[in-house]
């Protein structure tokens, strides 16, 4: 009835993740017991649940990945406190937690922290940045946030009901397949891929779509904002390598559940086939994820400099360079595997040379700083704060990609430190940029400057405390994922990387203080201008948060830096403001579509991994049946009338009035 | 959100999107797509079998008619020219063929090389 799940599946003995899961549990009853009886549900159920709007949705994803980077970040003290304890002991974590903690670590930080954060901001500002009034699929949109959401659900509920992969965060076989792991804990890992997998999928695609498809007048491909160039690329990426991952775990899956035999030891099963597929996502993945966070760089850096982006022209050519060559590099991830000189020493060039055009983006942010006048906001910190920091995770990227420096530092402590430079110091700072920049544009209000620059400071400082350590023991020869250890030399580098994973939680702590902070101070944080930074792009020239239609008037486009244009031009023509005729706007309509598929495929993915056929069947078919009802529905738009608009733009109208007048008293 | 779209729709097509044609005109595109499919499937069968050519031209011409058979289908089914309204389409279909050759391309040659380092097999067994 119930297939393999019974009460064993509960870890009774395990005090660690039976404590974690009750208080999550009983936090998460909290707040849904404070949400019904307060009377939220219905607003946000409306407003939110099954919101088509792109905006909710990027703020849903971030909040997705925000309540995630807390689950990682504890996987992570964790696992740092039994390294700086477990010299010549046990440690407090028996190994088998021990590799579901780094598994999980792995698989959350990537695939529920960075993809739904950047994912997040650019569905939030895309559409803005591109002058329109939403994406070009919006109720795709919805599904695939939700696909992602169950994903996450699966991984968090694996915690408490059987246990996680014990494999790493690519589940490499012959150690993934049923003979090694016979256990749920992969199936919780390749099901909630998939699923998750699909969400993304269908994200890349609708925002390939809006940013070929959906343009306001005027908004030539080379007018386009930085940000909007480095999301096309990277999901062209998504749309391209996606499907190599999910080829890839359908057929582990195939081994584990059909008796097939793609990468087991036995029956002709290549296990090396495994590593080559999955690399041929997992680069093109890193670029995913860096390549968005450079274009939040480019946008932030121009803007608190006052200047235009410098060379723009070579920006985007670094850029589609990048998306092209990031397919072309994949095997530096095995170099030991023993693939040959030949092939080797092709994909150690290729991995160097992807490091030029990534190098020209680099100058280039410098040169835009260069005479600029910049002003030290807390996105302008985390800008700096990336500069200085990527450009030592990349240096190190360029030495292991030297296959001879490879084979010493492959599967050690230092390659551990070489990608969490890389992708803490790319992504999670990008990604924290573009968290303080656009918070006002998304709700209303600047966040607390003095808790973010404390925020700032402790993370970038807690990184380096953390991290520089761990290339040390590398090269003292740690290797990774060790549960002890007998080695005195490593032992003091350890206590002060737990040392300095203090310094970064109490920067992860400042993150939430900032939070609370703004959102008790609102009214004096309130943005009103809906321009909080003199920004520069088009997400600035509507209010500050954008009403559900974005704009009044599609804007017209006469240039780069289009909303700067704009201004100039306004103060040109002294504020002259002629008022325009006011049409209908047809936006689409929410639907839950999205929630109700993923409830369906959450279901179906649980039963899945617990082998409980009936449930599959039945989640199967309501996710169908969804779709189907969905596919026949008639009415998917409602109409905001003139009226209705303009009576919200005269409002943002005179409130801008009387901020320029009173400027202009001064 | 439909204002924009009306603004690039004349720009650009997706695939499958007609531009203004009779029912007649794209019937007959679409019967002579299904000729040029059929005839190119029955060329590839009789060649597979036939003695009539040289033996080893047989898998290149089965590639050959194979591409052909490709092209077909893009022109005829998924209406893909070279006009000016087709830009994204054929930008898009670029991008696939070039990643699908790296990645393929890529894994066959990385799969026959693994086996670089190693010594042949009889080797193996003679050492033991």
């Amino acid at each position: 009835m119930l297939g393999k799940l019974d009460w064993s599946a509960i870890p009774f003995d395990q005090p660690i993740p039976l404590v974690a899961g009750a208080v999550v549990l009983v936090a998460i009853l909290c707040v849904l017991a404070w949400v019904v009886v307060k009377g939220h549900l219905p607003y946000l159920w409306r407003e939110w649940i099954t919101s088509v709007d792109h905006k909710r949705i990027g703020v849903m994803y971030i909040l997705l990945a925000s309540v995630m980077l807390l689950r990682g970040g504890s996987d992570a003290v964790m696992m740092r406190i039994q390294q700086a304890v477990a010299y010549q002991s046990q440690g407090y974590l028996p190994p088998e937690h021990y590799n579901q903690i780094f598994s999980a670590h792995g698989t959350i930080m990537i695939f529920f922290v960075a993809m739904p954060f950047v994912i997040g901001l650019m569905n939030l500002i895309v559409p803005l940045q591109l002058g329109v009034r939403d994406v070009a699929f919006p109720t795709l949109n919805s599904v695939g946030f939700w696909l992602t959401a169950t994903g996450a659900l699966l991984v968090n509920v694996s915690l408490v009901v059987g246990e996680f992969a014990r494999t790493g965060w690519l589940a490499f076989p012959p150690l993934s397949e049923l003979s090694y792991s016979p256990g749920v804990g992969v199936d919780y890992y390749a099901w909630s891929l998939q699923i998750s997998g699909v969400g993304t999928l269908v994200a890349g695609i609708n925002l390939v779509t809006t940013v070929l498809k959906l343009r306001t007048r005027g908004m030539n491909y080379l007018r386009m904002p930085m940000f909007c160039w480095t999301t096309l690329a990277s999901n062209l990426l998504i749309v391209a390598a996606f499907p190599i991952l999910t080829a890839t775990l359908a057929m582990l899956l195939l081994d584990r559940y059909l008796g097939f035999h793609f990468f087991t030891n036995e029956a002709g099963g290549n296990v090396m086939m495994f590593m080559n597929l999955i690399w041929a996502w997992g680069h093109p993945e890193v670029y995913i994820l860096v390549l968005p966070a450079f274009g939040i760089f480019s946008e932030v850096v121009s803007t608190f400099s006052g200047k235009a982006l410098f060379g723009y022209r070579s920006m985007v050519l670094a850029t589609m360079a990048i998306c092209v060559i990031s397919f072309m590099v994949w095997l530096h991830h095995f170099f030991t595997m023993g693939a040959g000189p030949d092939v080797n020493a092709i994909f150690g060039i290729a991995s160097m040379i992807i490091a030029v055009p990534t190098g020209v983006k680099i100058y280039n942010w410098l040169f835009t700083m260069y005479g600029g006048r910049i002003r030290f906001a807390t996105p302008m910190l985390w800008s700096v704060g990336f500069m200085v920091t990527f450009i030592i995770g990349g240096l190190t990227g360029v030495l292991v990609a030297v296959p001879p420096a490879d084979f010493m530092l492959h599967n050690s402590m230092f390659l551990v430190a070489h990608f969490h430079n890389v992708i803490i110091g790319g992504v999670l700072f990008g990604a924290f940029a573009g968290f303080e920049y656009w918070f006002p544009k998304a709700f209303g209000f600047r966040l607390d400057e003095r808790w973010g620059k404390a925020a700032f400071w402790f993370t970038f400082l807690g990184f380096y405390v953390t991290f520089m350590p761990l290339y040390i023991v590398g090269m003292l020869g740690m290797t990774r994922r060790m549960q002890h250890y007998d080695v005195a030399a490593w032992r003091p580098w350890m206590i002060i990387a737990a040392f300095g994973m203090a310094v970064l939680t109490i920067g992860v702590i400042c993150q939430i203080m900032q939070l609370v902070v703004s959102i008790r101070d609102r009214e004096a944080l309130r943005d009103r201008t809906g321009d909080p930074w003199d920004g520069r792009s088009l997400e600035w020239a509507t209010w500050s948060p954008p009403p559900v239609f974005n704009f009044a008037f599609n804007p017209d486009v006469r240039g780069e830096d289009a909303y700067w244009e704009m201004k100039a031009h306004a103060r040109q023509q002294s504020f002259a403001h002629e008022e325009r005729e006011y049409e209908d706007i047809e936006m689409p309509r929410n639907s839950p579509t999205g929630f109700v598929c993923a409830f369906f495929a959450t279901i179906m993915g649980f039963a899945l991994i617990w082998h409980i056929w009936w449930m599959v069947i039945l989640g199967g078919i309501g996710a169908f049946a969804t779709f189907v009802v969905f596919a026949w529905r008639d009415h998917d738009e409602y109409v905001i009338p003139a009226e209705e608009v303009a009576r919200i733009d005269r409002v943002n109208i005179e409130e801008r009035r009387s901020l320029v007048s009173m400027a202009g008293s001064v | 959100m439909s204002d924009e779209t009306h603004l690039t729709a004349h720009h650009d097509l997706a695939p499958g999107e007609e531009e203004q044609h009779s029912v007649g005109e794209r019937i007959l595109g679409y019967v002579v797509g299904l000729g040029l499919a059929l005839l190119l499937t029955a060329t590839s069968f009789f060649i597979a079998g036939t003695d009539l050519v040289w033996q080893p031209s047989i898998p290149v011409a089965l590639i050959v008619l194979a591409i052909a058979q490709m092209g077909v289908h893009l022109v005829f089914f998924l209406h893909i020219t070279t006009g000016p309204d087709n830009t994204n389409n054929v930008l898009a279909l670029a991008f696939g063929l070039l990643i699908v050759f790296l990645v393929v391309g890529g894994t066959v040659w990385i799969m026959s090389h693994l086996n670089a380092n190693m010594p042949p097999m009889d080797q193996i067994m003679r050492m033991q």
